[in-house]
């Protein structure tokens, strides 16, 4: 199905927004820019530099002497952010100490979340970044970008802020670090008047959903990763602008089991591709596997000589569940038995498939460490159907929110609040039955356990009947 | 609509506290008007934002919400 825009997609007139000329953007040789000092001294930050990595710290050099060569004119905030900056940094370096101060009540009119409040303790000693707040700009699915775009972000980026930026760290963001209280409307307007461009998540709202790359471009997607991405975006802006959730929450989207977006680790809400039928097999592909014609994993790993493929021992033996068998030349799949690991499939993908009937499983609850530990999502939904409108998947997202927006606590992530009420009350509350796949070892983990309904009969007994056959 | 609106504010000024989670407007209003409900109190809030009564806070990682001019500066401190 073809892409079709929510709201109508105006023409975006890039070649006028355009702020600087090439001269301009390369206005530094690579003498200068060798022989560049800043105006502050940073040995240990230029300690960094050294190794085998590309380094941030001569990344923020070149924008520093970008700037110094700018015209006066051609910037709106002070000249030496960046500087000053790496000068503060290298202070944190000594003291062992960050000189950030977090918060404030920074932000666009309307919106409670996308702008981030970050204000120097040091502003005397670095008065251009006594103000260094942080704009997170929503990325498209998949993150495709238009070259001229990305220019114009950048050029706008540089007028009206430091130039800083990161393109998607786990928040999925493109994150424009650094700018003035005074800038912030002005951004706001250009982002989203003129380059049709949304600010993203922060605080305790819906952040920026991302997805892997998906149908775009992956032949195992098993659903639309960049639809159901776009679609949720859209229909959940509320949440996502207006924050009154206990604390953050996230979606990411896998379009299967390989986990290019690694939800399983990352999401409040993780949505992975899977299917419920059998593994394709190409019985022909697999003997020429087996013959050598074709190569193993796609060539991903033909940097050295692996030996001749041995099917037993890379494929069959690596079958986390043992399902698998090859006799006779001939490839068996016990597929009950399959937890969809995906290894079989991306060693042979011409002559394995996924399944036709696909749709998602969804986890809940991971987390990074800030509160109590880290922690990997737990399956709730082992398969639901992932197709547009997608109103099962709304309504299953409403139920957790519902749930955890009346239990949780302030700052409180889903996955403690379920650690908190433990696991059968939860799926009793978001009325999904228990199910073995939701447990990872099932014959040993009590995880799940009767209640009197579920057993016919109950708990009562007749105690004559049962003294006929036990002696006191 | 206007009375979770009345109760929202008439909380924010007499608490001791000068920024508020979103959980702890949604008791207040609920303690004077026990069936409002959580989506309303929401748009109640939006509300106030929009007519510039109440101002977010947030840290960045969590958001709060209070009266603007009260207690809550440019200043993070
Ligand atoms: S998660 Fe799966 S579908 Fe998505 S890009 Fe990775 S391999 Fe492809
Ligand atoms: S997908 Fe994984 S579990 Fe399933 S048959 Fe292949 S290797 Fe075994």
């Amino acid at each position: 199905m073809p892409f079709e825009p929510k709201e109508p997609q105006k023409e975006i007139k890039y070649s006028e927004m355009r702020i600087y000329t090439d001269e301009e953007l390369n206005n530094y040789t690579e003498e200068e820019l060798k022989n560049f000092k800043i105006k502050h001294d940073i040995p240990d930050l230029e300690e960094l530099e050294k190794g085998p990595w590309p380094s941030f710290v001569s990344d923020a050099k070149q924008g520093a002497l970008h700037r110094r060569k700018l015209a006066d004119d051609r910037m709106l905030i002070d000249r030496d952010v960046i500087e000053d900056m790496l000068g503060q940094l290298q202070v944190s370096f000594d003291e062992g100490e960050t000189h950030w101060k977090h918060g404030g009540i920074v932000g666009v009119f309307g919106y409670g979340g996308g702008v981030i409040g970050r204000y120097s303790d040091l502003p005397e000693k670095y008065p251009s970044i006594a103000h260094f707040h942080t704009i997170r700009v929503n990325q498209p699915a998949s993150k495709f970008y238009n070259t001229d775009f990305l220019r114009t972000v950048c050029d706008m980026w540089e007028y009206r802020g430091s130039g800083l930026m990161n393109l998607h760290g786990s928040t999925g963001d493109m994150v424009l670090l650094g700018t003035t209280t005074e800038q912030l409307e002005p951004i706001f307007f250009e982002l989203t008047h003129e380059l049709g461009q949304d600010i993203g998540g922060s605080g305790s709202n819906l952040r920026t959903p991302s997805c892997c790359i998906g149908k775009a471009r992956c032949e195992y997607a098993l659903y639309d990763t960049q639809a159901l991405c776009y679609e949720l975006t859209q229909y959940y802006q509320d949440e996502l602008h207006r924050p009154a959730f206990p604390y953050k929450f996230k979606f990411k989207f896998d379009g299967c089991p390989n986990g290019c977006v690694a939800s399983i680790a990352r999401s409040d809400m993780s949505f992975i591709g899977t299917w419920r039928d059998d593994i394709r097999i190409d019985q022909e592909a697999v003997k020429a596997y087996v013959a050598g014609e074709y190569v193993p994993n796609a060539g991903a790993h033909a940097g050295r000589d692996w030996g001749k493929f041995d099917i037993q021992k890379e494929v069959i033996d690596l079958c986390p569940s043992k399902c698998m068998a090859y006799e006779d030349g001939e490839l068996k799949i016990d597929n009950k038995e399959c937890v969809r690991c995906m290894h079989c499939i991306n060693v042979m993908p011409r002559a394995l498939k996924p399944g036709k009937d696909t749709g998602v499983s969804i986890l809940l609850g991971a987390k990074a460490p800030i509160l109590e530990g880290a922690q990997m999502a737990t399956l709730i939904v082992p398969f639901m159907k992932a197709e547009p409108p997608y109103d099962n998947i709304k309504e299953f997202i409403e139920k957790v929110w519902e749930f955890w927006m009346e239990e949780g606590k302030n700052r409180e992530r889903l996955g403690e609040l379920m650690q908190r009420f433990g696991l059968p009350k939860f799926l009793e509350i978001i009325g999904v039955p228990p199910a073995p796949h939701m447990v990872k070892t099932p014959r040993e983990n009590p995880y799940i356990f009767w209640k009197e309904e579920d057993v016919p009969g109950g708990w009562s007994r007749d105690i004559k009947d049962y003294r006929a056959r036990h002696k006191r | 609509m206007e009375d979770i609106k009345k109760a929202i504010v008439e909380f924010a000024e007499s608490s001791k506290k000068t920024k508020f989670y979103f959980k702890d407007i949604e008791k207040a209003v609920q303690k004077v008007i026990p069936d409002a409900k959580m989506r309303e109190i929401k748009k109640a809030c939006t509300a106030l934002i929009n007519d510039g009564t109440l101002i977010y806070f947030s840290t960045g990682s969590s958001t709060m919400y209070g009266l603007k001019g009260r207690g809550m500066t440019e200043d993070p401190e």
